[in-house]
């Protein structure tokens, strides 16, 4: 069935694979078919009609719909027949007679498949002389998405996109025939973490975004393509700007990662680059202020303290560094100081994850070519959300999913076998004899199976998972992919020896062992579930630098604040993602102030400072990352440049972690992120501001009888803290069990190894009169 | 010309208790499907449809044997009848569900048998809630009495049938609109290929579609072999056949008769002529789907390739008459309107189109057209159904679209005058 | 929910009909206009969650068919045929006098919530042209003047089952067929009458 076939399209023959379909077949050859309802990543309906095309047939030629028809061999094709020309003219003229014209306005004009194909195929004037159907001009059908039902040609792009990919119908055709119209359910709007993903390929401007909405027009765009560095997914994306601001953000068809989609987070978070909050100065702590200071007085600062070579030196770093930022911190490490210092990854859950020679290391694409996918990690919706469009559409295509825990119920509904509470333990152990399960021993014993697996928790203990994968890995033919859920984690993995988490920062650091912390791209305090810990220990280090692009509550506790341009569209570098794919990361815009990189501060620092780096330049710090790897194989930006690159290149190595198994004891309260939080970046890009800032806990249903709850609120408290939440009852979740969102700040800011009590909102308020 | 009656036959005898079983098994109701469990075999069942040569009820005309023979193995296969009946003209299967139900019940059975078929479902449609309780009535009674549910007249075999109501939707005559509509979805025609019903149908399983009248028929042809109902009609419209005749008739109503007569010959006779003795001015021959036929056309015989060769068709078997003084624009109008409303929506050319054409037409009939708009009509008719020949090509997904087409061309082909008389010539100052 | 046990145990009877969930929609719609008059939001939310779709899903598929209807209806909705051949057969007038009547607009109901009137497709009772449905129970051969009768009649009696053959005695005339059989069952809502919806009743 390999064999290809010959077809004849236009008198030209082409060869194609069998079973593709005609419009893909005649692209792949150069030979443009026009289309509204056909997308690629989409199945078919065939509903525009701007496809059709003759084929000959025993009957006579017939027009045929080439988005829906498989090639086949001899076949005999026409795509510019005058019949065909017609049809087209005719249905270009159809879809126009209700669309208002409104193209000076739009968004989309410029940019527009109906404005271009107009142009091309379409027949010059109008014979409509009648009203043209009217709807209410644009509708927000959430948060950041608006919906112009009059410009929509009913292609059901969106609508088959929030069903097939994302899995959340909340948009749908309503009414029929000439009155159909897309919508949302009253007071249920389109609340989906995919929705950017239907402004996108909306082939006119029906729906827009209220991020890019009115704000350029496509001609003035530059553009460049990168890498997201929001999760390990590592989705390729294009950078969009004007006037040298970023403006917008499009996801990229990398057939191997994202397959043209992203998440809203990866694809609005980008709005902080134009906030007037952005730090553009370096700051220093004098009399408990922070006030501005020279860079250069930065330097000659801080070369105080390293040109001896005797100071202690330690790393916090964030997850949104390049590798080539990662290096350059490696080689200040190595250069400054006598003893070996530790990276501490910004992360609450780094743990030693399963690599090693006995291991197969899975790609995103082994999802689809597997008999079966078995998840236990943080929720893949909330953490790394393409990787979970990715299992989605594996499972669409006949790959069976087994799914363990809480924290993975927003697979649960595609899920063959969803093991909640009856095999998951509140502590997150497995309670049953794997061998022994039916549903095991069919879908993964002796199979080839990739296997996602992550720590669900800080008090989740290493061997619990270790278990699983011991299991998966001796009785079937498994791969992993670790299911680390920070940014360029991988990058370090690439880059960094000697690696550890925050659990082992807080265990480790002390004035006795630091006497100068540098802290990157990371807001542990108002981020980490240790954040009382760390906090004091940074209190008590006599010299903190924090580089970042906000002030926040850790900055605010240190020494120097130096201000850095963003890896988002304003520096270049690599990034290295889940599946050690190591792509580009490219600059678009310019940094305001005085930022710089982070790589850039900490060379010329060693440079101040008279120690001599022996890398100076981006290239070479790009080299020096990859210096292990055989030079034609190797991610260096010679090789990522070319053209057969952009997709990143593949290069597997053995991270080296050393960090010890968590401590964090177990109470009833376990902590995760959501997709949205609270975080600086999130919370100076406008458009998704509010989308994370809810503060709430989930909770079993026996919390609610035992608490008494019945307001939807109540209080958590502790020691001083106090902090009042809503509260949403979770069915999957062990007799009294609570979540707790730790990306919001204040609910961070609990001892998650102590109890903290539940006040009921009426009990409270009972309290508060008295 | 004579009525041959075969479907018809128990609700004549027996008109004020035709719906009960016990008249129904009064006259040997149900001998042929308790036969059939206990002694033939599926082979058999089907040898005898094919050699009947029955031809489907529904409107397409496809050959019944040819299509059970496509269904596809799977060990889930649906029985899917098409209680549909909405195309303007037609109330034929209103009758058999009404006043016959035990014998479309006695032919899902032997149907079911036939397929290795365990569910069925009868789809009648939401405007047809008397039809549907009648038949409601008489699949309980069926089952009470062991011929639905398990171990059927005491045998192996386990059948379920589900009355299924409909909501008010046209398009869900269209079989694959219908199977979307039975799994809880919006009636839209699927896409063939891939979904043929016979391979990827209801739940995506291998599903027997089949019309009201065809099942019905099954147990007289089984009862008296295939070879038997093939010498009823003649060649390709063999057996009998229940037409709808409305219009400006003397006598309308349902008529079975054999395949083969002239249209004239049928409304003089058992239609009764024309109502005040008026002539025919034009004809519907075949639901409103079809193009007309003109009143000078009447010699052409009732069979479904004559009507094809007179490029219209037989479709549902609803011959409408228009007599002389009927205004040909507004009842084109009215079947545009039909289409327009019926519409599901997903094709362009049809959910753009016919509610154009609705709307131009409006504008003639009430006076206001332009000398443009006759050419306009077709241009877009043209869009719809490329060249306008017969049988339609089209545009769309399903015949819908072009089903709009069809009273537009023959008012153009055949009575343009009247059109073009409504179009003012000069402008009036 | 705003659904009562009985009505939900009726909806979980119907769904057991089915093979897969999903196909119980159109009848559990129809339990939603028989309870409402129409499809509320309300019930949308009700049937979303029995079978398992958003509601969005459940809103797409309701307003695809003509018989859910979006908006409240009186108690009596009259159906008047339009097709062709009620059409060549005087439906206008039929419709015009209705309309008269009961002072309505297509598909609008009147204050009283007795009427609502729609001009409609095709109902299947082309040999009895013109033809007119109450609550979905059909009456054929419906003069100007009898569409007045029915209407009147229906204002004063106001009953609570409509049955076809009744209506068919005093206000119809000619007939698609002959119907035949004694039939005292009806509808009891604007939903269609029917057994498996609890919809239908014999009038006494």
């Amino acid at each position: 069935m390999s064999e290809k076939v010959n077809l004849n399209v236009n008198g030209i023959e082409i060869e194609s694979d069998p079973n593709k379909l005609l419009i893909e077949a005649c692209e792949d050859s150069g030979i443009h078919i026009p289309r509204f309802c056909w997308h690629k990543r989409l199945d078919p309906v065939g509903m525009c009609r701007m496809c059709l095309v003759e084929v000959e047939t025993p009957r006579g030629k017939m027009l045929v719909p080439s988005c829906t028809t498989e090639v086949s061999d001899e076949m005999v094709v026409d795509t510019e027949s005058d019949v065909v020309k017609k049809a087209q003219e005719g249905v270009l003229e159809f879809l126009l007679i209700n669309h208002p014209l409104d193209c000076p306005i739009c968004d989309k004009a410029g940019e527009c498949p109906l404005q271009d194909q107009t142009m091309a195929y379409g027949p010059g004037e109008s014979r409509f002389v009648e009203e043209k159907r009217h709807f209410e001009k644009p509708i927000n059908i959430s948060e950041i998405i608006l919906l112009d039902r009059e410009r929509c040609i009913l292609c059901a792009r969106c609508t088959r996109f929030s069903d097939e990919i994302s899995g959340d119908p909340l948009i749908e055709f309503i009414q029929r025939g000439n009155k159909t119209e897309v919508n949302t359910f009253p007071n249920e709007p389109f609340k989906s973490y995919f929705s950017g993903n239907t402004v996108q390929i909306c082939p006119v401007g029906a729906l827009t975004s209220t991020s890019y909405r009115f704000k350029a027009r496509p001609w003035d765009l530059k553009s460049t393509r990168s890498t997201c560095n929001g999760c390990p997914t590592g989705c390729s994306i294009e950078l969009n700007s004007s006037q040298n601001k970023m403006l917008r953000i499009l996801g990229v068809d990398n057939d191997a990662v994202n397959q043209g989609w992203m998440c809203d987070k990866g694809r609005y978070n980008f709005e902080y680059l134009n906030s007037d909050s952005r730090l553009k100065t370096p700051l220093k702590m004098m009399d408990n202020k922070l006030v501005e200071i020279e860079i250069q007085d930065v330097y000659s600062e801080l070369t105080e303290f390293i040109k001896d070579r005797q100071t202690k030196v330690n790393f916090l770093l964030g997850s949104n560094l390049t590798n080539e930022d990662y290096v350059a911190f490696r080689e200040f490490s190595k250069t400054i100081s006598q003893s070996e210092s530790s990276f501490y990854l910004n992360d609450d859950l780094l743990y030693k994850g399963f690599f090693g020679d006995n291991i197969e290391l899975a790609k995103i694409d082994d999802l689809n070519s597997s008999d079966a996918i078995v998840v236990w990690a943080e929720d893949l919706k909330e953490k790394l959300p393409v990787l979970y469009l990715r299992i989605r559409q594996a499972v669409k295509n006949g790959v069976k999913l087994i799914v363990f825990g809480h924290t993975n119920e927003t697979l649960s509904d595609i899920a063959d076998v969803f093991y909640g509470k009856d095999m998951v333990s509140e502590n997150f152990e497995i309670l049953k004899d794997l061998s022994k399960m039916k549903e095991i021993n069919n879908l993964v014993v002796g199979k080839n199976i990739t296997a996602i697996l992550g720590k669900s928790t800080p008090y989740q203990a290493d061997e619990s998972i270790t278990k699983l994968f011991e299991f998966l890995n001796s009785n079937a033919n498994s791969k992993v992919l670790n299911a680390y859920s920070k940014g360029n984690t991988y990058g370090a993995f690439q880059t960094l020896e000697n690696l550890k988490g925050l659990n082992d920062f807080v265990n480790d650091i002390s004035k006795d062992n630091t006497d100068l912390l540098f802290i990157v791209g990371a807001d542990p305090i108002g981020r980490s579930v240790y954040s009382n810990q760390i906090k004091s220990i940074i209190k008590s280090i006599d010299t903190v630098v924090t580089l970042d692009n906000f002030n926040h509550e850790t900055s605010e506790l240190s020494d120097y604040v130096v201000p850095i341009s963003s890896t988002l569209g304003e520096k270049e570098g690599t990034f290295t993602n889940i599946e050690f794919r190591t792509s580009r990361i490219e600059k678009l815009v310019p940094s305001p102030g005085q930022t710089v990189s982070d790589w850039e501060f900490i060379t010329s620092l060693m440079n101040f400072a008279g120690l001599k780096a022996e890398a100076n330049s981006l290239e070479d710090l790009n080299r020096k990352a990859y210096e292990n790897l055989d030079s034609s194989l190797s991610p260096v930006f010679d090789n990522l440049d070319k053209p057969s690159n952009l997709d990143g290149m593949i290069n597997i190595s053995k991270p080296k972690i050393s960090t010890s198994e968590n401590k964090l004891n177990k109470t009833m309260f376990f902590t995760g992120e959501k997709l949205y939080g609270d975080s600086a970046t999130e919370r100076h890009s406008d458009s998704i501001s509010m989308l994370g800032s809810k503060k709430f806990i989930e909770v079993s249903e026996s919390v609610v009888e035992k608490y008494n709850l019945t307001s939807g609120s109540c209080t958590l408290t502790q020691d001083e803290l106090e902090v009042t939440v809503s509260y949403e009852v979770n069915n999957n979740f062990p007799n009294d069990l609570v979540y707790i969102p730790t990306n919001r700040r204040e609910l961070n800011k609990f001892d998650f190894s102590r109890e903290i009590l539940i006040i009921p909102t009426q009990v409270k308020e009972a309290l508060n009169v008295n | 010309m004579k009525e041959t009656i075969l479907l018809t036959k128990h609700m004549r005898d027996n008109p004020e208790d035709s719906h009960l079983i016990d008249s129904y098994e009064k006259n040997n109701g149900y001998s042929t499907a308790k036969k059939t469990i206990l002694e033939s075999s599926p082979e058999k069942i089907l040898e005898e449809i094919k050699a009947s040569n029955i031809r489907g009820r529904g409107g397409a005309g496809f050959p019944t044997g040819v299509k059970w023979g496509f269904l596809a193995e799977d060990e889930d296969r649906y029985l899917v009848i098409n209680a549909d009946e909405s195309e303007p003209g037609t109330f034929k299967d209103r009758i058999l569900l009404e006043r016959d139900p035990h014998q479309l019940i006695e032919g899902i059975i032997i149907t079911c048998f036939s397929a290795n078929i365990k569910e069925a479902f009868i789809y009648i449609r939401g405007e047809y809630a008397k039809p549907a309780r009648r038949v409601q009535q008489a699949v309980e009674q069926a089952y009470q009495k062991g011929y639905l549910g398990k171990n059927i007249f005491g045998s192996e075999i386990n059948l379920d049938i589900v009355v299924h109501l409909g909501a008010g939707a046209y398009i869900c005559g269209e079989e694959t609109a219908l199977l979307n509509s039975l799994e809880g979805r919006r009636g839209e025609p699927r896409l063939k290929p891939p979904y043929f019903p016979a391979v990827k149908g209801l739940y995506m399983k291998p599903t027997l579609v089949n019309n009201v009248e065809t099942i019905s028929s099954v147990p007289w042809i089984i009862e008296n072999g295939g070879e038997e109902y093939n010498k009823l009609g003649v060649e390709g419209s063999t057996g009998t056949r229940i037409f709808s005749l409305s219009g400006h008739v003397n006598n309308p109503g349902n008529y079975e008769i054999e395949m083969g007569s002239s249209f004239g010959e049928f409304v003089e006779t058992l239609g009764g002529g024309i109502r005040n003795n008026k002539k025919v001015k034009a004809y519907i021959p075949g639901g409103a789907s079809a193009p007309w036929f003109r009143g000078d056309q009447l010699d052409i015989k009732m069979t479904i390739d004559d009507v094809a060769n007179n490029n219209s068709m037989l479709g549902s078997g609803a011959v409408v008459m228009m007599d002389e003084d009927t205004n040909l624009v507004s009842a084109a109008k009215s079947i545009v309107s039909f289409f327009a409303h019926e519409s599901c929506g997903q094709c362009t050319p049809c959910r753009e189109g016919t509610t154009w054409l609705e709307m131009i037409l409006d504008r003639i009939a009430s006076g206001r057209g332009r000398t443009s708009d006759i050419n306009l009509l077709l241009d877009v008719c043209d869009n719809i159904s490329p060249g306008l020949s017969w049988p339609p090509k089209m545009t769309t997904i399903c015949p819908l679209g072009p089903s709009a087409v069809s009273p537009i061309t023959s008012l153009m082909n055949d009575f343009r005058d009247e059109v073009e008389s409504l179009i003012p010539t000069k402008v009036l100052l | 929910m705003s659904w009562d046990d009985k009505l939900l145990k009726q909806a979980k009877k119907i769904i057991k009909l089915y093979p897969q969930k999903r196909s119980a929609l159109g009848p559990l719609l129809h339990l939603a206009q028989s309870k409402d008059g129409y499809i509320s939001d309300d019930s949308i939310t009700v049937i979303s969650e029995l079978v398992g779709i958003t509601e969005v899903q459940v809103k797409s598929v309701s307003t695809f068919y003509s018989m859910y209807k979006q908006e409240p209806t009186g108690k009596y909705l009259l159906s008047v045929c339009k097709s062709i051949s009620c059409e060549i057969n005087n439906s206008s007038e039929v419709i015009n006098k209705v309309q008269e009547f009961t002072g309505l607009n297509n598909n609008e109901t009147d204050e009283e919530e007795l009427f609502t009137f729609e001009a409609v497709e095709c109902i299947g009772a082309c040999g009895g042209a013109p033809a007119v449905q109450v609550n979905y129970e059909t009456v054929e051969g419906v003069t100007p003047e009898n569409a007045i009768n029915l209407c009147e009649w229906l204002k004063e009696t106001k009953p609570d089952v409509v049955v076809a053959d009744e209506m068919q005695e005093n206000f119809g005339g000619i007939k698609s067929f002959d119907w035949a059989i004694q039939d005292n069952s009806g509808a009891t809502s604007t939903a269609p009458g029917f057994q498996t919806l609890k919809t239908t009743e014999v009038k006494k």
